[in-house]
């Protein structure tokens, strides 16, 4: 199978499904249904096979928008728009493909009474779109355009119930914050793009390294401050918690688990390793050369990690909303998955970094998939009984028990119960962050303790005395119930195999995302042999 | 020496930030988003300029390209701000139906009464 031959349909499938939508949707309900779950499906399989192709051959895939090769003729950088996927991206396309294709399984029944459905779906499908573009793209300004067209897409979708004050405002300030950090983003890349003449993620690296300028440092602050807005890091998550909870619940399933993560973590992940790479700086300071201090940026990163755990998991406790105690939980989480990425640049080159980095990358999977899951019951909840208020939920395990069993599940992994899969990510941050620095390890410790503490609370109002307001509750439809099940299958067998996964699939992710520069420069370069 | 097509992107960009930060209509704060983006516009494009043999540079056009006495701007940048100004409109016009919206449910654009949402 040739894994350059498969990338493109990764965007044409979507994009193709996307804009067909508003005339398939014409032939009526049923037609635009099973379109959409037609796309998404063919999306995972596609996903699926690029995965598997990237795992078993571990190379990266490159390849060229509308050339044989990224060189122009008679040059020898490359002009072209070029797509590299590497072990990292590949999890992120097949983590985004599984979960979008879950939640427009969800949409069918849970969007059954809302109108303009036909928007919805197209949306919903230009969201994936983006954020499969994102984890693909290994070109600048191809990462911001598809940066811009998934935050367009969600900002939309928050603010799709329109008729609610709620969604018009959430709308409002997740727009007005995400227009702000994708400027920044945009400001860094033409910065980069004034200075080094180029816009190629591996040739960018090698001149970098050549002559890393001031410039490229200013670069780099507004790719991290641009980023982590992004990613919902403590001082500024205020819009997650609005914009999270105000989205239909199926869009906060892919907000919360995708959309934070790709836009946010993966992104910077790639920027920090593929464009500064943190081994050639820790090279050239050994030979007193100018050098960008990686280490430093790595240890800016862990504070802000340290503060968004601990806010993001006591925020949680006091909730009294559902859904906004499953935002703030996703501000934890973010917290460590930085955690992880700053100790995997602070620590780089010794065993402990590349195994925080590979937990980081393994909780980023393990969370979309939790969250994802804890989401759509929360919609299961809401429509069913009307209220995400957990005052008025009380009792509900009696009238839905399949959902509270999902539920149960879904927060026993999230707080790293040892048979789920939650327990194995979490544990290689643990184990990393106590050995590089004892506080760190505390901090995170702490962080969990007030996870439980918020998810004892739902379940204890879950199984508590039942209240009049649940009683003609029962669980949802099939096709509500089917992605739950699933998802609660795949966090089921993911904590069966725990080490296996670790060992073969995110350690030589992170090993191959800390050497991806030169293995990345390779890869573009091989390609001028046969030019 | 800066030249002055810098400073004055970075100053749209310096207001832009200084207007979001500090105004409270919501029509302003759609506007200042438009005014850090023009000025990024503004950085790319003046990326492009070179000046050859002394004269101004002519737009990247290749018919009669070798009765030509001065330089071409570089394409590069005006293909990627031409790609973002439609970035730029889409947000644009978002943020204006978004606004519209917030008028009929909350009836004002004051940014400040946009607070419900607590928790």
């Amino acid at each position: 199978m040739n894994g350059e031959a498969i990338l493109p349909y990764i965007i044409i499938i979507p994009l193709f499904g996307a804009f067909s939508m508003p005339i398939v949707s014409l032939a009526g309900r049923k037609a635009r249904e099973a379109w959409a779950v037609l796309i998404s499906a063919l999306t995972l399989v596609v996903a699926s096979a690029l995965f598997y192709h990237v795992w078993d051959t571990k190379e990266i895939i490159v390849y060229t928008l509308g050339a044989k090769t990224p060189f122009g003729q008679g040059v020898d950088f490359p002009i072209r728009i070029v797509w590299e996927v590497d072990l990292l991206g590949a999890i992120m396309v097949l983590t985004v493909a599984f979960v979008s294709f879950m939640a427009i399984l969800y949409s069918i029944g849970y969007m059954k009474h809302d109108t303009g459905l036909e928007k919805y779906y197209t949306l919903i499908l230009i969201l994936e779109l983006g954020m499969l573009g994102i984890a693909i793209t290994g070109d600048l300004f191809n990462f911001y355009v598809f940066l811009e067209i998934m935050s367009i897409a969600s900002y939309a979708l928050v603010a799709f119930r329109n008729d609610t004050w709620e969604g018009i405002e959430a709308g409002i300030k997740y727009m007005f914050v995400g227009s702000i950090a994708s400027s920044f983003v945009l400001l860094g890349i033409a910065l980069l793009y004034g200075q080094y003449g180029t816009l190629t993620m591996g040739y960018m690296a090698i001149k970098i390294l050549e002559n890393p300028t001031v410039t490229a440092k200013v670069a780099l602050a507004l790719f991290i401050a641009g980023l982590l807005f992004k990613s919902g890091a403590s001082p500024v998550h205020m819009w997650l918690a609005d914009a999270h909870p105000a989205a239909p619940s199926s869009i906060s399933a892919m907000l919360s688990g995708l959309v934070i993560k790709i836009g946010g973590i993966y992104a910077m992940a790639r920027i920090l390793f593929s464009i500064y790479s943190p081994l050639a700086n820790k090279i050239l300071e050994a030979y007193n050369q100018p050098y960008i201090n990686m280490g430093a940026i790595g240890w800016v990163i862990i504070i802000f990690a340290c503060l968004t755990l601990i806010i993001g998991n006591a925020m949680a406790v006091i909730q009294t909303d559902m859904k906004r105690l499953l935002a703030y939980s996703s501000v934890g989480q973010i917290g460590y998955i930085l955690l992880g990425l700053g100790i995997g640049l602070a620590a780089y080159g010794t065993q402990t970094g590349e195994v925080a980095l590979a937990g980081a990358i393994y909780h980023t999977v393990n969370h979309a998939l939790m969250k994802a899951l804890l989401f759509l019951v929360a919609g299961a909840v809401i429509h069913e009984v009307g209220t995400r208020n957990l005052n008025e939920l009380s009792g509900l395990a009696k009238t839905m028990p399949k959902t509270t069993f999902a539920f149960l599940i879904g927060a026993a992994a999230i707080v790293g119960t040892p048979p789920l899969n939650g327990f194995a990510s979490k544990w290689l941050i643990y184990e990393s962050s106590a050995v590089f620095n004892p506080v760190l390890g505390a901090i995170a410790i702490i962080g969990t303790a007030f996870c439980t503490a918020a998810y004892v609370r739902v379940l204890y109002t879950f199984f508590g005395r039942p209240s009049e307001r649940i009683a003609n509750a029962e669980d949802p439809e099939t096709s509500m119930m089917l992605p739950m099940l699933l998802l609660v299958l795949a966090i089921v067998v993911m904590g069966l195999f725990p080490w296996q996964i670790s060992d073969k699939v995110m350690i030589p992710a992170a090993r191959m995302l800390e050497q991806f520069k030169f293995e990345y420069i390779q890869a573009l370069i091989s390609l001028a042999g046969g030019a | 020496m800066i030249p002055f097509q810098f400073i004055t992107a970075f100053l749209m960009v310096a207001i832009g930030i200084y207007a979001f930060l500090y105004k409270r209509n919501l029509l302003k704060l759609v506007l200042a988003l438009d005014i850090i983006d023009s000025g990024i516009h503004l950085l790319l494009v003046s990326l492009g300029y070179r000046m050859e043999l002394k004269e101004p540079p002519t737009a990247p056009i290749y018919t009669g390209y070798e009765t030509l006495k001065s330089a071409m701007v570089g394409p590069l940048p005006q293909a990627l701000v031409l790609t973002s100004i439609v970035i730029g409109v889409c947000v644009l016009s978002l943020a204006v139906a978004l606004t519209i919206n917030a008028y009929r449910h909350y009836g004002t654009l004051d940014v400040r009464a946009l607070r419900r949402l607590r928790g």
